[in-house]
């Protein structure tokens, strides 16, 4: 039940009355960990691999200039474990503290470009970080997959049924776009957005806030699955690797539509008023679908968050990563005081709506900045 | 309050595809227990092998499309649905059940389902592939009468890991004059060792849970057991020493069940009021789950 008492459509954790259900405790993220390939590509580079010419604008069209690449060695597993282990480098537990350890990734690369669909990629994941306590979980759920381990250890933390567990996910996903340069010829092509991905690990650790402190206020999800055709991807036949379909144009019309009702939700569930967010970080799909979305969002609400985080400029979009990329990314840039309240806003394939609320507060002091 | 099996119920045959079995069993297992789609507030599905090897979106979203589980948001008129894949193998469906029974337990929400099926994506191509065609379901609810599903064990065995391993990876085409061909091929290989030590994590998760008190073997009325190799629950029980009277196992043409053989088995078996049901699922890591259902 919402705060008014009526119905909600989201499935929703927390909020300002305390339900609904059982959170005995509060969750806050411990810390967030981030792994990125050195390797940059531009988006002139990937639009001069295209085999058939076209006029494509793609940077204008995006606003991606470039992205991060996978070199020799590199696939999503090494991202993932170099992002887990930058994560338990920036909080006050160890692997083997881990109760939970979800792997959320789209790509399951293991050894180049061999996709790995058994085992379970958690299960060497484990191994690696030696979190031998952890119930081990392999979870797929679009762009949305961490967003969807974060609801799921939110939880579980609040329930007290778990104290600790890590999300992660590791994107090789560029390869999509060398996928797509093969075949696209203009800019209403299905895989354009493919062209627009970039490479990058991400993990976050949740775990039982102390008594009294900040963490995660409201977390909502849910799936509008009349949508769930519009962006598909699956094993490619003009080389290694996956491509992806995407009808880009319907998908953020109806994504900004639908979001709208499904953020005044979360927000009521929490008594908050869409301008007490002060950052506002949306998934990375492109500058121009991000900053038209916000407009939208404005007029719906009569007002604005303090803060809209873009990151799709110099990244790409990440996929799963992409709100924890820019989270890690803040938090080194020391941007965020304690009080900051964040709103992480996934709009993906499926079509998938989670939004999770919460404040900064201790996180900025494991990044070297106590402000 | 308990997690509570409102009902299950699978489907096979390869002429549906990995998406029209997975809909069947859904179908089917809200008509056995009385609900309609829209009351579902949870749907995950656990399949491994979809038709066309599908990365994105969740095939769940698809699931819940076509079963017609609240796919258009109507804010105000009540909850819409939840949807995602767990990738855990031949574990994926109890793994599945256990994150269902947390989102029961903290009220999140109300009705969960768990939907698994498998099907060669690309038969004559794929190599090693030799999972029946089978999809299941299992509905899913809090109880508050009842204990339901309880003692939840996971444990992954990684120094077993080569022994199950599936990918799907580019092969040139080496005949002449198609160099520049290939294509993109899922190979399953299961090691003739796998089923042995399938067999003995499977005993030493449960013997560490009994070791340390979460679960009593003599209190067993039914052994739900899966590795997606026929004659594992049989020899499982042996080790147990638990009666052959008292397995329950996919059988016949669905022996080999991958990730729906726990809603296979669960076709055969009575979960009354009294009886307790041990479910230990095994999958490539080597991962098992195990748990106690009470009825």
């Amino acid at each position: 039940m919402s705060v008014g008492g009526g119905k909600h459509w989201m499935a929703l954790e927390g909020g300002a009355d305390g339900s609904p259900g059982a959170g005995s405790y509060t969750s806050r993220f411990a810390a967030i960990g981030a792994s990125l390939p050195q390797r940059r590509l531009s988006t002139d580079e990937v639009m001069a691999s295209t085999t058939h010419r076209t006029d494509i604008e793609l940077e204008a069209l995006t606003g991606v200039r470039e992205r991060r690449v996978v070199g020799a060695g590199e696939d999503s597993y090494t991202l993932a474990l170099g992002a887990a282990r930058d994560a338990l480098a920036h909080a006050d537990c160890a692997a083997a503290d881990l109760d939970m350890l979800i792997v959320s990734s789209i790509s399951r690369h293991v050894g180049g470009l061999r996709v790995q669909l058994e085992p379970p990629v958690n299960v060497s994941l484990k191994a690696a970080l030696g979190a031998e306590r952890a119930i081990g979980l392999d979870i797929s759920n679009a762009c949305a997959g961490m967003m969807t381990g974060v609801f799921i250890l939110n939880d579980l933390i609040r329930q007290g049924r778990i104290r600790r567990g890590m999300v992660v996910s590791g994107e090789y996903i560029s390869e999509l776009g060398r996928n797509a340069a093969q075949e696209i010829r203009n800019v209403m092509d299905d895989q354009l957005a493919s062209l627009t991905l970039g490479d990058a690990g991400a993990a976050a650790i949740l775990e039982r806030a102390p008594e009294g402190a900040a963490g995660i206020e409201v977390a909502g999800f849910t799936t509008l699955s009349e949508h769930s055709r519009l962006c598909v991807a699956f094993p490619a036949t003009v080389g290694p690797g996956v491509t992806m379909h995407t009808d880009a144009r319907e998908i953020h019309r109806v994504a900004t539509e639908d979001a709208v009702p499904m953020l005044r939700e979360v927000l009521d569930q929490a008594g908050l008023t869409f301008d007490e967010i002060d950052y506002l970080i949306p998934h990375q799909t492109s500058a121009r679908a991000i900053t038209k979305a916000m407009a939208g969002f404005s007029e719906g609400f009569g007002s604005t968050p303090k803060h809209v985080v873009i990151t799709v400029d110099e990244l790409g979009n990440t996929a799963s990563t992409t709100h924890f990329v820019a989270l890690r990314k803040y938090l080194e840039e020391g941007r965020f005081v304690p009080l900051d309240r964040v709103l992480l806003l996934s709009l993906a394939s499926g079509l998938e709506v989670g939004i999770v609320i919460f404040k900064v507060d201790a996180l900025v002091g494991h990044y070297g900045h106590d402000h | 309050m308990g997690t509570i099996i409102e009902a299950t119920a699978t489907a096979d045959g390869g002429s549906l595809g990995a998406l029209g079995l997975a809909d069947a069993a859904a179908r089917l297992c809200l008509q056995r227990a009385q609900r309609t789609a829209e009351e579902v507030d949870l749907l995950i599905n656990a399949g491994v092998y979809n038709d066309k090897g599908i990365s994105e979106p969740a095939v769940a979203s698809l699931i819940q499309e076509d079963i017609g589980a609240n796919p258009e948001q109507q804010p105000g008129t009540g909850q819409g649905t939840f949807s995602f894949d767990v990738r855990n193998g031949g574990c994926g469906l109890l793994s599945g059940i256990q994150l269902v029974d947390g989102l029961l337990a903290s009220g999140t929400v109300k009705l969960g389902m768990v939907v698994a099926s498998d099907i060669d994506p690309d038969p004559g191509v794929s190599e090693g592939f030799g999972f029946p065609a089978v999809g299941g379901a299992v509905l899913l609810s809090a109880d508050d009468s009842r204990a339901g599903f309880t003692a939840f064990r996971c444990a992954t065995f990684p120094r077993f890991a080569g022994l199950f391993q599936s990918s799907v990876a580019w092969q040139e085409d080496t005949r002449a004059g198609r160099r520049d061909h290939g294509r993109n091929v899922l190979t399953v290989q299961i090691d003739e060792s796998y089923a042995d030590r399938a067999l003995e994590c499977a005993e030493s998760t449960v013997r560490a849970a009994a070791a340390a008190g979460v679960l009593d073997l003599g209190e067993v009325d039914v052994l739900v057991a899966t590795a997606s190799v026929p004659g594992f629950a049989a020899a499982l029980a042996q080790r147990l020493g638990l009666s052959a009277a008292r397995v329950a196992s996919p059988s016949g043409a669905l022996a080999g069940a991958h990730t729906a053989a726990v809603a296979v088995a669960l076709e055969s078996v009575r979960l009354d009021a009294g009886r307790t049901t041990l479910f230990v699922c095994v999958g490539a890591g080597i991962t098992v789950v195990a748990a106690l259902y009470r009825g």
